[in-house]
């Protein structure tokens, strides 16, 4: 009954967070132990008690401010200095300024929203085709919840219990192996359509560019520099970006006007809240996995078909694909990391890491494919493209991830390695 | 009325709530500058997650006014308008019965009236209820943890004015988009 509960509510369009809290409390009603609704309130409040959950307001606010202070302007021309001269030059731009704005911003969604009115009305103006423009822009957003720093991944690593600082670096090998593959489709479809010709800077030009955007480079190298050297923790050097990001947008860009902080604040509180008000749902709803030994179930059920990790990861990459098709990619994180993550850790001896890595990437694709593709929304309403143009452009970037994914679930060692 | 009650309140909420984020940031930062110069500040952690967890569940009472939780919509989105507003109805009473249901979990788990009749002496209470929650100390901050449990009740009682507010109001233009 209480499974019946849950997925009609969830069809029904109630809250996410309040469909695993009804779920949890009838199924508490059902099975008779109403003793555990002295302590169910306690319980979510626990749920959060959680250093590392920490990082998730700190991640958003430097997220907003990034985009106030004028940062994402630098750092497209700063990737023009780079690859701005090959043939197809703005393409490849997008994908290096997605790439730099991954190791800023946490958020896929975020991050293809600013992009997308960056990058698409450049591209179109140069002679790209519109819905290509978009298609790049919607799956360069794809290396923000993989290039650390990524807000999926701090979820994940509270909830595997694994440091999200080492869950970050796990991340850097897959990323990277993404922007390739990315910048292979790219080339590919450059050689069956003529992309326009791209211009290099001149010296003094690319000097300019490089200076302009050194302060905004200061960010993911806190970040990533404050991690990967172990002097800060995630939530630190989350709180030190987002005052890098202020102060260099506020006195040294001077785009970025102090009396919005107020504005930017509440949007950051009402963001993180929703966020963490489902890990503090997902607490109460743990009782219910536990009690009713899903994972064991599960892992019985599975187990019996194969007894390859290998093809293990497989049958998930083709479950979450689904389930990612549905739900938010954050509230399915949120919901299959408990059940599935002892399986694969326990019966398949899998890496959390690369497991961690695989699930994040997978359920993220989900903002890119019908029905519930949030992230081609938004790169459809920024960029003025209609979504149907974007998917027509969108696939080849689609079947690239796809690889990777087969990739990454084949050779733990890409996860694991920087370790 | 009731809609603007529900709507102000909202807004004291999300500004508590932003007010918290700064809270949030400003610990960390405190706690960064303190550690470096070798004089860590033992309490900030606690007292910044408690900041977090306050703004958490202020945050999600008024995202239950402005309907902007997560949820899937993908059914809501391509039935009619007339099935629309009985989804939306069903949606309301069953966030308005979760509210009611977190109220009443306040109430075992705080036990107020049980702690009244012992005339606020909390070992008489302890004795005849065996709930010790207003004993829990927390671990740095020296003050009792029920000050901060007492956020479940404000989001209760928010939740509930909300979907209130929701399932008595009749279809307002803005629900129907």
């Amino acid at each position: 009954m209480s499974a019946v509960l849950f997925l009609a509510a969830l069809l029904l369009s109630v809250p996410v967070a309040i469909v695993l809290a009804i779920t949890a409390i009838w199924y508490i009603w059902e099975s008779g132990n109403a003793v555990l609704f002295d302590s169910f309130a306690q319980k979510m409040f626990g749920g959060l008690e959680n250093y590392g959950l920490l990082a998730i307001p700190l991640f958003m606010l430097t997220g907003e401010l990034m985009n106030e202070g004028g940062m994402t302007r630098r750092l497209v021309a700063l990737a023009r200095v780079f690859v701005g001269g090959f043939r197809g030059g703005l393409a490849y731009i997008n994908l290096l300024a997605n790439m730099f704005m991954a190791a800023i911003i946490g958020s896929a969604t975020a991050q293809i929203a600013v992009m997308s009115r960056a990058m698409v009305p450049v591209m179109k103006d140069e002679g790209y085709d519109e819905g290509f423009a978009a298609a790049t822009t919607a799956a360069g957003g794809l290396l923000a919840p993989v290039i650390p720093p990524s807000m999926m991944f701090v979820i994940f690593g509270v909830l595997a219990q694994v440091p999200i600082g080492e869950m970050f670096i796990a991340g850097i090998i897959p990323g990277l192996l993404l922007a390739l593959s990315f910048a292979l489709v790219i080339t590919l479809i450059g050689w069956s359509q003529q992309f326009p010709k791209g211009t290099w800077m001149t010296r003094s030009q690319a000097i300019q560019a490089l200076l302009a955007a050194l302060p905004a480079l200061l960010v993911p190298v806190a970040i990533i520099g404050g991690i990967l050297f172990g002097i800060a923790t995630p939530t630190e050097s989350a709180a030190i970006a987002s005052l890098i990001a202020f102060l260099v947008g506020w006195l040294f860009y001077r785009d970025l006007d102090p009396r919005k902080l107020g504005g930017m604040f509440k949007r950051t509180a009402a963001n993180a809240s929703m966020i963490l008000f489902m890990i503090a749902a997902a607490s109460v709803f743990g009782w219910v996995i536990i009690y009713e030994e899903l994972p064991q179930r599960l892992a019985g059920l599975i187990t019996s078909i194969t007894s390859d990790p290998f093809v293990f990861l497989l049958i998930v990459n083709l479950a979450l694909l689904l389930v990612g098709m549905v739900i938010d990619g954050i509230a399915a994180i949120i919901l299959i990391t408990p059940i599935l993550l002892p399986i694969a850790t326990g019966s398949y001896d899998i890496s959390p890491y690369q497991f961690g890595v695989v699930a994040c990437l997978n359920l993220v694709l989900g903002l890119l494919t019908p029905p519930v593709g949030i992230g081609l929304y938004i790169a459809s309403s920024m960029s003025g493209t209609a979504p149907g143009a974007i998917l027509k452009s969108l696939w080849p970037f689609l079947v690239a991830v796809t690889v990777v994914l087969v990739l990454l679930s084949y050779v733990p060692k890409l996860s694991t390695l920087l370790i | 009325m009731l809609y603007r009650a529900s709507a102000a309140w909202a807004r004291m909420e999300l500004l508590a709530a932003a007010v918290l984020a700064v809270c949030v940031t400003l610990l960390i930062l405190l706690n960064v500058v303190t550690r470096n110069i070798g004089q860590a500040l033992f309490w900030v952690d606690e007292l910044a997650i408690y900041a977090m967890i306050w703004m958490t569940f202020l945050g999600a009472s008024a995202a239950l006014h402005h309907r902007s939780s997560v949820s899937i919509t993908l059914l809501s989105d391509v039935v009619r308008p007339a099935a629309r507003r009985v989804i939306r109805k069903t949606v309301d009473a069953t966030v308005f019965a979760f509210s009611l249901a977190m109220l009443w979990f306040c109430w075992r788990w705080f036990l107020p009236l049980d702690l009244a009749q012992t005339g606020f002496d909390v070992v008489a209470f302890q004795g005849s209820t065996f709930n010790f929650i207003y004993a829990e100390p927390t671990l740095t901050l020296g003050v009792p943890k029920y000050l901060f449990w007492l956020v479940m009740w404000l989001f209760a009682l928010g939740a509930t004015l909300h979907s209130a507010t929701h399932l008595l109001s009749g279809t307002s233009p803005k629900d129907a988009t």
